[in-house]
C-alpha cells in the first residue's frame, strides 16, 4: 500500500471509496472556484500520531510535500473519521516551528547553537560512556554481578514505532541503564499492574470496535469523547442497538453529555463507589453463577489465618510500610493444588470474603463517601448490573481518571472484580478497556521501556531474587499456565539481544542484562524515584525520546530543578519543548545553569516507516510519506548511529569499563537502518538459518531461536514485505461482531478477544449466540471459531480437538490457578488481596471506612519540595484534578504548536463551580491563581454548571479542575505572559503501591482573584 | 439531484474534528483566539473560520445539557445572499451548494446583509477583499466525495447524501425515537428550505437556533424580487417584515464590522 497513486489505490481497495477520478465534474465549471486539490497527488497510508485508538489516515503528497491529509475511509476502525487532532496532522509535516536542525546549548550558556549531526552524536556517545564507566557498578555490596549504571536515565518511547522502541531496549540495557522509564509508567503501568494479577495479561481485553456490541457502556476514570473520540464512534453505535451509556465523573464531561445515567463523584473514590456496586450486586444475586463458580477463583478456599481488620489485611507492618504476605494464599490440598468448595458457602471461599469484605460499603457510606446521591447510585447499580444476565454484556472503559491514583491498582482491580460478578470478561462488547493514550504506547509498553520489565512482560533481572540464569528461570517460571513457556521466551530475547555471543556455556550472556537494585531511597527506579535522584544530582544524563517531562511529570518545580543538576541533555525531538529549553524557562538564569543539552531534529510519524499497536493491541503498519524535514531524523536512525559511535568508542579504549554488552550487541540494520529487519527480529527467528518463526509457539529455551519480543511473535512471519501482517487490510467480518482478524495483527495470536473461552458456557455453547466467538459443535464435535482461541482447543501433538469440559477448566491460560481471580494471592498486589478504598494523599475529609487514611503501601518521599496539605486544611480546602482535552495531546508540544489546535484551546483555564466563582468574587474569563504548597498556575476562570460541590460526608466541597496540556513553551503557551501555565506546578511527586503511577487526579488547593 | 446534510445533535461530542478538517481541506489560516471562559472559539464564523461548533450549557426538563451545534453557511434552496449579488458571484448549483465565484465579486457585501442566518463574512484584513464562506465542498461533491467535515465527523452526527433521503431519515429518527428528539427538523421549512437539516433532543431556542425565520424563501421578500416579480406585491405585510428583517440584519452587520475593523 505504499507509495501509490489515488488511481492505483482504489484499484487496491477494491474501490471502497468511490473512484471518481475522470468523470465529468457534476456541477458547472463556475461553481467550483478551485480545483480538486488532490486528483493527482500521491497516496500513502498512515496511522494518526496522537491517542491510541489507531486510526487510519490517507496522507496525499505532491512534489515531496504533503497537501492534504484526511481519514482512511476503508479503515475499520475510522471509517474515514478524524477528531481535531487527527484532522491537524497536516500541521506536523508542514510546520515552521519544526526542528531542522541539530541544536546545542552549552553549559550556563543562554543560547542554541546550531551543530552538524555527526559531531553531535559522537560527543553525545562521549558523554554516555564517560558517565556510565565512571558510575559503573559491576557487582552489588553482595557480591551478585549486576553490571548497572544509576546515572544515566532513558525516558520516552510511546509515540515511536515499536521497531524504535526495541532499539531503544535493546541499546539502552546493553548500556546498564536502570533508570528507563517512559509515558506507560505516568499513564497505565496501575493498569498492568491490576489486569496482570487479576486475568494474566496487562493490556486492553477487547478492542475499539467491539464496543458496538456492548449491552451497557460504562465510563468511569475516562472521558473518551474528549480524549478518544473515535471510540465514540462505537459507543453511539452500542447506544443505537438499546445500549445505557452510564458515565460517573466529578465533571460533567463531553462524554457525559451523551450518557444515560450520569453519577458525580468526588475524585479519589471510585474504589468505595465500585464496592458499593460489588456489594449491590451480591446483595441483590444480580452476579452471574456459573461464570462465577467455574471461570474464577470464587470457590478457593483461603488461608484459615487470613484476615481484615480496621482497613489494614494481615502481615502489615507499619515501619516498612508494607505486608508480610504469608496468609494470602489458598489452602491446599493433597496435590498442592487450591482447596475449593463449589457451593461457594464456606466462610473461608474467597467468594464469601469478598461478600463480606464489600458488605461494609453499604449505600450511606458510599453516599458520603462519594458524594453521590442514593437514587442516583442504585441507578447507575441497577443499570450496569443488568449485564450480569447470562448472555448480556457490559463493557468498562477507564483511562487516567481511574490510573492515576495513590490506590489507582486497586481501582482497576475493583473493576475487574465487579466484570467477574457480571460475567462481561471474554464476551464480545465486555471486558475491562484501557484507553491508551500515545499512539504506541502499548507497543512501548509490551517493549518494556520501563525498569521493571524486560520486552514481554517479563521481570527485570533482580540482583536480590535472580543472581544467574538457572536463578531467574526458576524463580520466574510457573508450573502451571502458558507462562510455564518464559524460558523459551526469555533465552530467545538474550538470543536476539547478543546473537552467536550468547551461548549455552555462558548462560546466554544473561549477566550481560543489568539487575535492578532497590533504586534511590529504596524507592525503585521509576519516574519519581528517577526525578527525586535527579533533583538529588544522582543522575548526570538523561536520554529523552520525545517526552516532555517538564510540563508531564508531577511536581514540576522539582522536576525542573532536578533538570538543572544534570550534566547533559540529549533530547529527540520534532520541536523545542519546556524540557530541551529548561534553563530559559521563566525565572530561570542560563549563567548558572551548567546542564549541556543536545537536542535533535526528529522524523514525523509520516516521515519514517514502521509498525505501531494501537489500545486493542492491533500492530499496524504505518508507511513513509514524505522526507524528513530539514536535518530531521527518525529514531531508528539516532538509534542506529548512536550504537555505531559508541561501539566504536567501546572497542578502541582498552580501559573501557565491560565493554562487552556493547561491543558484542547483535545489530546489523544497515547504515541506513532497514526497518523490517528489526520488525523480523521482534518476530523471531531460527538462529541456525535465520528463517521468520510462524509465531512464538515455534519459540526454543536452548539458544536455536532468537526473538525480540515473544507476544509479536507471529506478526513478521516470513521473509518478504508481503509477509508482514501488520500491513495487512483485509475487511472480511464473518463474524459481524468486527473483528476484522484479517486487518493489520493483534498480539497475541491475531487473537481479537482475548479470554474469550469465557464467551461460552461450560460445554461450550455461547452465552448469547449473537456473541459467539467460540462455539463447540456437539454434532461435529469441533471448535468453530470466529476469534482465534485463547485457550487449549486443539491438542498440538495430535491435532484432536480439545472438548470444551476441559478447556472450561482452565480458561484463564496466563495465570497459574488457570482461573480469573477475585482474590489476588501472595502479595502480586501490594495493598491486598481485595481493594479497599482509602483517602487520597491529600483530601479534605477523614477516611469513612476505616483509620487507614492514605493506601498503608505507598512510599512517601521527603525531599524540601515535597509538600503535602493536612486533612481537613483551612488553606487549601479545595480539591483539584487535572483533565485532557480533545484539543490538545498529553504535554502539548504536538499540539500547542499546531495553530489550527491552538486556535481551539489557546489558553490555560480552570473549570469551578457558579458557586465556588461567586463566593470568590470571580469573573468569567478572568485570570485567576491556583494555588498550594508545590506551587501556582494562571488560568483563566471558566465557570460552569458542569462543576458543582459535592456533599461529602455532610461537608459541601468544592472541586476545580484544570487541564494539564500548557506550558512556557510553544506557538501558545497557555497566557499571554512569560510564565510557566503548567498544572503539574500544584500535583505531588506520590505515587501508587504497586507502580508509583503520581496521583495527578487528586490534589488540595486554594483559587485565588488576581 | 439536491444534496443534503443531516446534523443529528443527539450524536454530536463536539470534538470539532469538523472544524479543523474544513480548515485543512480548504486551506483556511487558524486565527489568534483567547479563552473566554468557555470551550467556543474562534468567537464567530470569519472569513477563515467557514464552521464552527457553538457550545451551550442548560437546563432542559430539569434535566442538565451541554450541547454542541456546528454552524455553517446552510445552503438554502432559495438564498436570499444570491437574489441579493447584484452581479451574479453567488449561485445556488441545482446539487445544492451556494457557490461563489470571486471574479465577478464587487465587494458590495449585499449579501452579508440579506443572510437570515449571518453567515458570509467579508475579508477584513485584505487589500482586496472577498466575501468568504462554506462552499459545501463543492470541490469534493463534485468528485463523489463527502464534504470533508461530514466525512471527518467521528461520531456519524452528520449525515450526507439526496436531500430527499436526508429529510426521510431525519423524519424516521424522530418518529422511530420520540422520546430522544423532539419533533421538529430545522431547517425544513426555514426560510423555504435549507439543504442542512438539524434534529435535536433539546428545544432549538434553548439551543440558540433563530426559531423565528419566516418559513417562506427570503427572496421572495427582497425588493430586487419584488420588482421583478409585481404580482407578489399584493402582500405589503410580507415586504415591511422582509424589510424590517433587512434593518435588523443591517444593523448586526455594521456591529461585527465595527469589531472587526477595532481588531484589524
Amino acid at each position: 500500500m505504499n507509495n501509490i497513486t489515488r488511481r492505483e489505490f482504489f484499484k487496491f481497495t477494491g474501490g471502497a471509496i468511490p473512484a471518481v477520478i475522470g468523470l465529468p465534474s457534476l456541477l458547472s465549471a463556475e461553481s467550483t472556484t478551485t480545483d480538486y486539490k488532490i486528483k493527482y497527488a500521491k497516496e500513502t497510508t498512515t496511522i494518526c500520531p496522537f491517542c491510541a485508538v489507531g486510526c487510519g489516515i490517507i496522507v496525499h503528497t505532491e512534489d515531496g510535500k504533503v497537501i492534504n491529509t484526511e481519514g482512511d475511509s476503508d479503515h475499520p476502525i475510522n471509517e474515514g473519521s478524524l477528531c481535531s487532532k487527527g484532522s491537524a496532522v497536516y500541521q506536523i509535516p508542514n510546520n515552521a516551528r519544526r526542528l531542522t536542525k541539530m541544536l546545542y546549548r552549552a553549559p550556563k550558556s543562554n543560547v542554541w547553537e546550531e551543530k552538524d549531526l555527526d559531531w553531535a552524536i559522537s560527543e553525545v556517545a562521549k558523554r554516555i560512556k564517560a558517565a556510565r564507566d565512571k558510575s559503573f557498578i559491576p557487582v552489588d555490596p553482595a557480591g551478585v554481578t549486576v553490571n548497572r549504571t544509576e546515572a544515566i536515565a532513558s525516558i520516552g518511547g510511546a509515540a515511536l514505532n515499536n521497531e524504535e522502541c526495541y532499539l531503544i531496549t535493546k541499546l539502552t540495557r546493553a548500556l546498564g541503564v536502570v533508570y528507563f522509564e517512559h509515558e506507560a509508567r505516568l499513564c497505565h503501568s496501575s493498569t498492568v499492574a491490576a489486569l496482570g494479577p487479576s486475568f494474566g495479561r496487562g493490556a486492553m481485553t477487547n478492542h475499539w470496535i467491539d464496543i458496538k456490541n456492548s449491552d451497557c457502556v460504562f465510563i468511569i476514570g475516562s472521558n473518551p469523547a474528549e480524549n478518544h473520540p473515535m471510540a465514540f464512534k462505537w459507543i453511539m453505535k452500542a447506544k443505537e442497538n438499546g445500549a445505557k451509556i452510564l458515565v460517573a465523573d466529578p465533571r460533567f464531561t463531553r462524554s457525559a453529555s451523551k450518557s444515560d445515567i450520569y453519577v458525580r463523584l468526588r475524585p479519589g473514590t471510585d474504589i468505595a463507589l465500585i464496592g458499593g456496586i460489588i456489594n449491590y450486586c451480591i446483595k441483590n444475586k444480580l452476579y452471574h453463577e456459573q461464570y462465577v463458580k467455574e471461570y474464577t477463583n470464587a470457590s478457593f478456599l483461603v488461608d484459615p489465618n487470613f484476615s481484615f481488620n480496621d482497613g489494614l489485611f494481615g502481615g502489615y507492618d507499619s515501619k516498612k510500610r508494607a505486608y508480610d504476605v504469608t496468609t494470602w494464599d489458598y489452602q491446599k490440598n493433597e496435590q498442592g493444588k487450591p482447596s475449593v468448595d463449589v457451593t461457594l458457602q464456606s466462610p473461608q471461599c474467597v467468594f464469601q470474603l469478598m461478600k463480606k469484605h464489600y458488605s461494609r460499603y453499604t449505600l450511606n457510606v458510599v453516599q458520603k463517601i462519594t458524594g453521590i446521591t442514593k437514587e442516583k447510585f442504585e441507578e447507575l447499580a441497577k443499570a450496569f448490573c443488568e449485564t450480569g444476565k447470562s448472555g448480556k454484556s457490559g463493557t468498562i472503559l477507564y483511562a487516567m481518571g481511574a490510573t492515576q491514583h495513590t490506590t489507582a491498582t486497586q481501582y482497576i482491580r475493583s473493576y475487574a472484580i465487579l466484570q467477574l460478578l457480571l460475567g462481561n470478561m471474554g464476551m464480545p462488547g465486555g471486558g475491562i478497556n484501557a484507553m491508551r493514550g500515545e499512539s504506541n504506547v502499548q507497543g512501548s509498553t509490551d517493549m518494556a521501556l520501563l525498569f521493571h520489565l524486560v520486552p514481554g512482560y517479563m521481570s527485570s533481572p533482580k540482583a536480590v531474587d535472580h543472581p544467574t540464569l538457572a536463578k531467574y528461570l526458576e524463580k520466574e517460571t510457573p508450573y502451571t499456565s502458558f507462562w510455564s513457556n518464559k524460558p523459551k521466551f526469555f533465552v530467545s530475547l538474550l538470543k536476539a539481544f547478543w546473537g552467536d555471543k550468547a551461548t549455552k556455556a555462558n548462560d546466554f550472556c544473561y549477566d550481560y542484562l543489568p539487575k535492578i537494585g532497590s533504586g534511590y531511597k529504596g524507592g525503585g527506579y521509576s519516574w519519581i524515584a528517577l526525578f527525586e535522584a535527579m533533583y538529588d544530582g544522582k543522575i548526570k544524563g538523561l536520554i529523552n525520546w520525545g517526552m516532555n517531562p517538564a510540563v508531564s511529570g508531577p511536581n514540576s518545580n522539582l522536576t525542573l530543578k532536578g533538570l538543572e543538576n544534570l550534566d547533559f541533555l540529549v533530547d529527540f525531538s520534532l520541536w523545542e519543548t519546556e524540557t530541551s529549553s529548561f534553563w530559559n524557562r521563566p525565572g530561570a538564569d542560563p549563567s548558572s545553569i551548567k546542564t549541556e543539552v543536545f537536542l535533535f531534529p526528529a522524523a514525523s510519524s509520516v516521515e519514517k516507516e514502521g509498525s505501531i499497536s494501537n489500545s486493542g493491541r492491533w500492530i499496524q503498519w504505518r508507511y513513509k510519506a514524505i522526507e524528513p524535514v530539514g536535518d530531521a531524523k527518525s529514531d531508528l536512525w539516532y538509534l542506529n548511529k548512536l550504537h555505531k559511535e559508541l561501539k566504536k568508542l567501546y572497542k578502541k579504549d582498552n580501559k573501557a569499563v565491560f565493554p562487552d554488552p556493547i561491543v558484542n550487541l547483535n545489530w546489523d540494520y544497515g547504515d541506513e537502518p532497514d526497518v523490517h529487519l528489526v520488525a523480523k527480529e521482534i518476530n523471531g527467528y531460527t538462529v541456525a538459518d535465520k528463517i521468520q518463526l510462524l509465531n512464538f509457539t515455534k519459540l526454543a529455551d536452548d539458544g536455536s531461536t532468537a526473538c525480540g519480543n515473544w507476544i509479536m511473535s507471529g506478526f513478521y512471519p516470513g521473509p518478504d514485505k508481503k509477509d508482514n501482517k501488520a500491513s495487512q487490510r483485509n475487511k472480511e467480518d464473518k463474524s459481524n461482531l468486527g473483528l476484522y482478524s484479517g486487518w493489520a495483527y493483534a498480539w497475541p495470536l491475531n487473537r481479537r478477544i482475548i479470554y474469550n473461552r469465557c464467551s461460552a458456557d461450560t460445554n461450550g455453547k455461547p452465552w448469547n449466540n449473537k456473541k459467539a466467538l467460540v462455539n463447540w459443535d456437539s454434532v461435529s464435535n469441533q471448535w468453530v471459531n470466529n476469534d482465534i482461541p485463547d485457550f487449549g482447543w486443539k491438542d498440538a501433538k495430535t491435532g484432536n480437538m480439545v472438548p470444551p469440559e476441559k478447556s472450561a477448566q482452565a480458561p484463564y491460560i496466563m495465570l497459574p490457578e488457570l482461573h480469573a481471580r477475585f482474590f489476588v494471592p501472595k502479595g502480586a498486589t501490594k495493598e491486598g488481596p481485595f481493594p479497599e478504598h482509602y483517602e487520597p494523599f491529600e483530601s479534605p475529609v477523614k477516611n469513612l471506612l476505616s483509620s487507614q487514611q492514605i493506601n498503608p503501601v505507598i512510599k512517601i518521599w521527603d525531599a524540601d519540595l515535597d509538600k503535602r496539605a493536612q486533612i481537613d486544611s483551612k488553606e487549601f480546602p479545595i480539591i483539584a484534578t487535572t483533565y485532557r482535552l480533545t484539543e490538545h495531546w498529553q504535554a502539548g508540544p504536538m499540539t500547542r504548536n499546531l495553530p489550527w489546535l491552538a486556535e481551539l484551546m489557546p489558553e490555560m483555564f480552570v473549570e469551578l463551580s457558579p458557586a465556588l466563582a461567586k463566593a470568590k468574587n470571580i469573573n468569567n474569563g478572568e485570570w485567576v491563581k491556583i494555588v498550594n504548597l508545590r506551587g501556582d498556575c494562571m488560568a483563566r476562570a471558566c465557570i460552569t454548571d458542569r462543576i458543582q460541590a459535592l456533599n461529602v460526608d455532610g461537608k459541601l466541597t468544592e472541586v476545580v479542575a484544570l487541564p494539564w496540556h500548557f506550558g512556557f513553551f510553544g506557538y501558545v503557551t497557555g497566557g499571554p505572559d512569560n510564565k510557566n501555565y503548567a498544572a503539574n506546578q500544584l500535583t505531588a511527586n506520590v505515587g501508587d503501591g504497586n507502580t508509583m503511577i503520581p496521583e495527578y487526579k487528586v490534589f488540595l488547593c486554594d483559587i485565588r482573584k488576581t | 439531484m439536491p444534496k443534503g446534510v443531516l446534523v443529528d445533535l443527539t450524536k454530536c461530542i463536539g470534538c470539532r474534528g469538523c472544524q479543523v478538517s474544513c480548515k485543512q481541506w480548504n486551506g483556511l489560516d487558524a486565527e489568534v483566539t483567547t479563552c473566554e471562559g468557555s470551550y467556543e472559539n474562534p468567537p464567530a464564523l470569519k472569513s477563515n473560520t467557514y464552521t464552527k461548533i457553538r457550545f451551550v450549557e442548560g437546563e432542559e426538563n430539569n434535566k442538565f445539557f451541554w450541547g454542541f451545534i456546528k454552524t455553517q453557511c446552510m445552503h438554502c434552496k432559495e438564498p436570499a445572499c444570491v437574489s441579493a449579488c447584484l452581479v451574479g458571484s453567488l449561485k445556488k448549483s441545482p446539487e445544492g451548494p451556494v457557490t461563489y465565484d470571486s471574479g465577478k465579486c464587487i465587494g458590495c457585501r449585499y449579501c452579508m446583509l440579506a443572510c437570515p442566518f449571518s453567515i458570509p463574512t467579508f475579508e477584513w484584513n485584505k487589500a482586496f477583499p472577498l466575501v468568504k464562506k462554506c462552499t459545501f465542498c463543492a470541490d469534493r461533491i463534485s468528485e463523489g466525495e463527502t464534504p470533508s467535515c461530514v466525512k471527518t465527523c467521528p461520531s456519524d452526527a452528520l449525515q450526507f447524501g439526496e436531500y430527499d433521503i436526508i429529510l426521510k431519515e431525519a423524519e424516521n429518527r424522530i418518529n422511530s425515537n420520540p422520546n430522544k428528539y423532539i419533533n421538529y427538523i430545522y431547517g425544513k421549512d426555514e426560510v423555504g428550505g435549507t439543504s442542512w437539516l438539524y434534529i435535536s433532543g433539546i428545544s432549538f431556542d434553548k439551543l440558540g437556533f433563530k426559531t423565528q425565520l419566516s418559513k417562506e424563501a427570503l427572496p421572495n421578500l427582497t425588493w430586487k424580487s419584488l420588482v421583478k416579480i409585481p404580482y407578489v406585491v399584493g402582500g405589503l405585510a410580507v415586504v415591511l417584515s422582509g424589510l424590517w428583517f433587512i434593518t435588523k440584519r443591517k444593523e448586526e452587520v455594521n456591529k461585527l464590522e465595527k469589531t472587526h475593523k477595532s481588531e484589524g
